[in-house]
């Protein structure tokens, strides 16, 4: 029995990369027919609401934009690492512990105004992400510990953090032992960027980082240096560059970008530090960089396109009366189709001479 | 399906480049012919059990007597924050009247939601919030669960009761602390140990803390707000007793289901939703028992001696006429201070709020 080989291709054509994210789209859409035939749901109300109703009117277009922000924001700082073969799964404990940090303020200040407040609940948010992440990266560069696990597990410490916090000592003490903080103050909120939307400012620091990530990667002798430990780790060290450097770089890089994600959570839509403040942004983060292949450029709109698949699923429940389980199913073949098609984008299935005979 | 396609829609939605005739095409002003469409919001899946089950059977409960006129919608697995907002104000968009937030966590979202639509009806689970059309709704779930106490003093054999719990939010705290009361009615020397998961579906979660709970010699563990059966399965495997609230588990434990603290929410959703039609609903806060008809002690094990049955049924009777409540001193707090003084009853706002546990409880409040 002899099986077809995946061979890279010399030259990706222009055209195949334009049309492979329609293909994956029509194959997921096809074979999700069935299921919604099965169901009983109109699947051209599904398509309608789920494809093409975040884009048609200005706020649910805006709440692409506000979903996109935080994926955008830490699958950058990710990205950054993955390059360099430093595997931070942890973002999500990072972006709780930016969000923990930035709700500081307000929670001890609660009278406190000024325009001073929300920069500096950003920048504790970023601290706070930094040091959650320089955890992880003292004990790689010491022990020798996984990252992946040591990030991952710590995630699940800041979430028990996040609860002892919202249960104990910054529980509101207005809110009948419900576990939430105090609403935040005015200038402890983002000002909005969009007028009517709640699309604020953190879009703009989004892009600023997805600036500063793209002459990092392509311009920046430090980005260089990165690249080469990942790509060639015994070449990096012949050259003289740290590993350890690169994973302490890495590791603070993400663990800043989500921390500044979920400070930028609390000040902006949520308003209050709460047990939900993460609806799973630094796992789907990572989703986000490997489908914009770790390059910046490609990781806005890997990120722009995962958000208005969130909204999309969304709809769906509300407009078509899907079920949660088959918005997810939708979603899953949909990022599954666009993978393989990219997969085919740069290679081709090239059979065993004869084996067609 | 709120906005049913025509056929220029049915184009529309099939083509990616005509975009802009979707947008002329949505959801037309609302005529008093159309149906009344109510949305129900829920953190957890619907799924066959608990409580977001328990909310939607009763809302089926009363379209079966509007039929065509009332139009329901379920959107399940909504985070509490930003998304939970999002998709009510999308649900409110496209022309719901009567909207039914089922988790604590929508409270900020739905009272604006509540505020910029006067025309809205909102009702909000386990909440405190209240405006002329939004009422927070919550069940007495102690009024049953102290029967269940009872009860379950009289199987325990090693006079240790457990507890599978899903946050410490005043709601279950005041679940376990009228469960150990009444227990303690029976046997004044029982304990109860608590899990507090921080989840309301957890099944793995669920399943081991129950193994746990069994392993340090609890021998009735009661299923608090765990939208999954996984504890009361667990329960059965072990050979324990166990019960839940709002929808009966008993399938998933034929021999060793001590009974249900059932809530059916029909009674409450019918007049809310008459009210609204009639354009008279007044916001309050809805705080609902066994007098109400909305919580019912169901599928009682046969294994509760009898004499046990006899007494629960008589306190059963006085709560339902109001004539006796769970929370009347002297009752004594965990950490050994006065809780509520003799001859005393709480009153429904210090129940509401209620953050410290009974004595006999020996797990602390977490924070």
């Amino acid at each position: 029995m002899t099986f077809p080989k995946l061979v890279r291709r010399e030259r990706a054509s222009l055209s195949v990369m334009i049309a492979a994210p329609f293909v994956a789209l029509a194959i997921a859409a096809l074979s999700n027919l069935v299921l919604y035939a099965a169901i009983g749901v109109n699947p051209l109300a599904v398509f309608k609401a789920m494809l093409i109703d975040p884009f048609t009117s200005y706020f649910s277009f805006s709440e692409i934009l506000l979903k996109a922000g935080p994926l955008l924001l830490i699958a950058q700082g990710l990205a950054i690492g993955f390059r360099a073969k430093v595997f931070n799964i942890g973002a999500e404990g990072q972006f709780v512990l930016g969000a923990i940090c930035a709700s500081a303020i307000p929670v001890y200040m609660p009278q406190a105004t000024g325009a001073w407040i929300w920069p500096t609940m950003l920048v504790f948010g970023m601290l706070g992400g930094l040091a959650w992440a320089s955890i992880t990266a003292f004990w790689r560069v010491r022990l020798n510990a996984n990252e992946i696990l040591v990030s991952l597990m710590l995630s699940f410490l800041a979430l028990q953090l996040l609860n002892y916090l919202l249960l104990g000592p910054w529980k509101d003490p207005m809110g009948f032992n419900f576990p939430q903080s105090v609403m935040f103050q005015y200038d402890a909120l983002l000002p909005i960027l969009l007028p009517g939307t709640r699309v604020n400012i953190s879009l703009i620091l989004a892009l600023l980082v997805t600036l500063a990530a793209w002459f990092f990667v392509q311009r920046s002798f430090a980005g260089y240096r990165l690249e080469v430990g990942g790509l060639a780790p015994n070449a990096a060290r012949y050259a003289g560059f740290s590993q350890s450097g690169a994973i302490w770089l890495s590791l603070l890089i993400g663990g800043a970008a989500a921390g500044l994600a979920g400070a930028a959570e609390v000040a902006g839509p949520v308003g209050q530090l709460q047990r939900s403040i993460s609806t799973g942004y630094g796992f789907a983060a990572i989703i986000v960089a490997y489908l914009g292949g770790l390059h910046p450029i490609g990781i806005l709109f890997s990120s722009f396109l995962m958000a208005a698949l969130y909204i999309g699923g969304d709809n769906a429940m509300v407009s078509a009366k899907l079920p949660i389980a088959a918005v997810n199913v939708f979603q899953g073949s949909l990022l599954l189709a666009y993978l393989i098609a990219a997969t085919f984008v740069r290679r081709k299935l090239v059979w065993p001479q004869g084996a067609r005979a | 399906m709120t906005n049913t396609l025509n056929r220029r829609n049915f184009i529309a939605g099939a083509s990616l480049a005509t975009l802009i005739t979707a947008v002329g095409a949505r959801a037309q002003a609302a005529t008093p012919e159309d149906p009344l469409l109510v949305t129900l919001v829920i953190p957890s899946p619907v799924a066959d059990v608990g409580w977001g089950h328990a909310l939607f059977e009763a809302l089926e409960t009363v379209k079966a007597d509007y039929g065509e006129a009332m139009q329901i919608t379920v959107v399940e697995n909504i985070y509490e924050g930003p998304d939970a907002d999002r998709i009510m104000n999308k649900a409110v968009a496209e022309g719901t009247k009567f909207l039914v937030a089922g988790s604590f966590g929508y409270q900020n979202g739905a009272m604006q939601i509540a505020r910029r639509n006067p025309d809205v009806t909102v009702l909000h689970a386990s909440g405190f919030m209240v405006a002329p059309n939004f009422s927070p709704f919550a069940a007495q779930y102690s009024q049953g669960t102290y029967l269940m106490g009872m009860a379950a003093a009289a199987l325990s054999k090693t006079g240790k009761l457990g507890s599978v719990s899903a946050f410490a939010i005043p709601e279950l705290i005041t679940s376990l602390n009228a469960f150990v009361l009444g227990a303690q009615r029976i046997n004044p020397d029982i304990e109860l140990s608590v899990v507090w998961l921080n989840s309301w579906f957890d099944p793995a979660k669920a399943q081991e803390s129950t193994e746990a709970l069994a392993a340090q010699d609890c021998d009735v563990i009661f299923s608090n707000a765990q939208d999954t059966p996984s504890v009361v399965s667990k329960a059965e495997e072990i050979g324990i007793y166990s019960f839940n609230l709002n929808s009966s588990m008993k399938a998933y434990a034929p021999k060793t289901y001590l009974g249900c603290v059932l809530t059916d929410w029909s009674p409450f959703f019918r007049a809310s939703i008459e009210a609204h039609l009639a354009g008279n609903f007044k916001g309050a806060n809805a705080f609902l028992g066994v007098g109400d008809d909305v919580v019912k002690v169901v599928d009682w094990s046969p294994d509760i001696p009898a004499d046990v049955v006899a007494q629960i049924k008589e306190v059963e009777a006085a709560i339902a006429d109001g004539s006796f409540s769970p929370f009347t001193g002297p009752i004594m707090k965990a950490d050994g201070s006065e809780g509520v003084a003799a001859g005393v009853t709480m009153t429904n706002e210090e129940v509401i709020g209620m953050d410290w546990h009974v004595k006999g409880v020996t797990t602390p409040l977490p924070g």
